[in-house]
């Protein structure tokens, strides 16, 4: 498919390295030592960090953000490792998402991915509570990713029920874990993500 | 041994499914004469699902401060919690503007960065030091022992404490106490796929289902591994992965603490081998 000249936003690039964590991405030179590295590709061989980092470079934001490729990278590291520019291409990668994340709040794109909704989740118990909730993340999660909660219910059940049995018939899930840890003082998390909180 | 008294970071999994690893370590650091004090009020780091860096930098900066009113070095057993307090730490001696902003937000935030962040494992190996560990070994573990460092425990080196390629603290570790360390390299830093656990399973099921078959082929008795995300998905997802692809794999996964625990005399049921998924008993017939 022919890249659509007049479609690419030349300030793209820009609000990358705008970004906490993109603020290396005009260094690549498009090498690919990230993509041959990378453990996703290997199973997944159409996932290429270096192709998503040479679209963003090119301005093809829409295409970028609305790719189900951002979603898939693990951030293990061994691309920033590895990088020969010091692109730190995992933190990038988080870049982009996070900018993806706010356009489609903002109705401008639409993202596949269940991704944003399981990161979501986990912030929100961290918010609330100041550590993590499994169940509240599990339940908060499944409920808007299946969109309902019987329908969310049964994907969880259908999922996770032999692993909860597993983890209960061996004392890792009793009924400790099904309530929350709540730390002390939670205004002071909750300050962190009122002012920090993009 | 200089490090006689730690501020623990025990991490969000520590009362659930990595219940183990919190057990183990305090049992080890007692036997290693070292005292743990959990930091008071501790909050999550972040793990990998929050993306924001100055987001993360602010959540452990809180962490980071209540451990320096003590004045002790804050160290977790989580490879994870490990990378968020440490980059967390880099940064804020490195970006004074950063630091200015984060510590305006609340006086909890006021962390002059004058501790370190630390790895128990990397205390276990370059600070107690395997010589001082030999003196207290009592039993001889003869196992094949495949070890598992996963992504954040060398990388990025940075931050990391050991080689990013070919990390080699366990491997130590294994030999020191009667073990044989299978041929692993190719697998021993390779993901396994932790972060995608939820949103993309059968990814994250096809990475770690190459780490337990490498193990497998090696011959190896066990896995050994120091991050409860890891070991989340070569333990307790291991029947679930044997389930997807029709393979018998039955390999035990240990924390390092509770195999190095075992070598040291601790008693099975205080080193939490009793919690592990994938049964331990082998293991725990070999130890001599």
């Amino acid at each position: 498919m022919a890249i659509k000249t007049w479609e690419l936003d030349p300030k793209f690039k820009y609000e990358i390295a705008a970004t906490p964590g993109g603020e290396e991405i005009m260094k690549c030179f498009q090498c690919s030592t990230c993509t041959i590295g990378c453990p996703v590709t290997e199973i997944v061989p159409s996932y290429n960090p270096r192709r998503i980092i040479q679209m963003s470079l090119l301005g093809m934001k829409k295409e970028v953000l609305e790719s189900d490729e951002i979603w898939l990278c693990a951030i293990c590291q061994t691309c920033s490792e590895r990088c020969p520019q010091d692109v730190k291409i995992s933190d990038l990668m988080g870049a982009i998402r996070r900018i993806a994340e706010k356009e489609a709040e903002e109705g401008k794109i639409e993202v596949k991915s269940v991704r944003p909704i399981f990161d979501k989740a986990f912030a929100n118990q961290l918010r609330k509570y100041g550590r993590l909730y499994e169940m509240g993340l599990s339940l908060e999660y499944y409920r808007k990713a299946h969109k309902g909660l019987i329908s969310g219910l049964m994907a969880m059940q259908k999922d996770y029920s032999k692993l909860g049995m597993r983890l209960f018939k061996h004392g890792k899930m009793g009924p400790r874990s099904m309530l929350p840890e709540k730390i002390k003082r939670t205004d002071e998390v909750k300050k962190i993500f009122e002012k920090m909180g993009e | 041994m200089a490090v006689t008294k730690l501020a623990y970071y025990p991490g969000c999994p520590s009362g659930t499914h990595a219940i183990e690893q919190d057990i183990s370590t305090k049992a080890l650091f007692e036997k290693l004469g070292i005292e743990l004090v959990e930091v008071e009020d501790w909050n999550c780091c972040g793990a990998v699902e929050i993306e924001d860096p100055h987001l993360v930098y602010a959540l452990n900066a809180r962490n980071l401060a209540i451990a320096e009113k003590d004045n002790l070095d804050i160290a977790t057993p989580c490879s994870i919690c490990f990378y968020n307090l440490e980059r967390t730490n880099r940064a804020l001696r490195e970006d004074k503007d950063l630091s200015a902003k984060i510590r305006g937000i609340d006086p909890a935030l006021d962390y002059k960065g004058t501790i370190r962040a630390r790895h128990t494992l990397d205390v276990i190996v370059n600070e107690v030091g395997l010589d001082e560990i030999s003196k207290k070994v009592v039993k001889k573990v003869p196992l094949k022992v495949a070890p598992y460092y996963g992504c954040y425990i060398g990388r990025p080196s940075e931050i990391g404490f050991d080689d990013p390629d070919n990390p080699d603290s366990m491997d130590r570790l294994i030999e020191l106490i009667g073990g044989e360390v299978v041929p692993f390299s190719q697998m021993k830093t390779k993901c396994c796929g932790g972060p995608l656990m939820m949103t993309k399973g059968d990814l994250a099921f096809e990475m770690t289902k190459k780490i337990l078959e490498a193990a497998k082929a090696k011959g190896a008795d066990c896995i050994v591994t120091a991050c409860p995300l890891c070991h989340m998905l070569l333990d307790a997802k291991q029947p679930d992965i044997e389930e997807k692809y029709s393979i018998k794999i039955e390999m035990p996964v240990l924390y390092i603490s509770q195999l190095l625990g075992l070598a040291l005399g601790i008693d099975p049921k205080k080193l939490g081998l009793d919690k592990n998924i994938v049964s331990t008993k082998e293991i725990e017939r070999k130890v001599i």
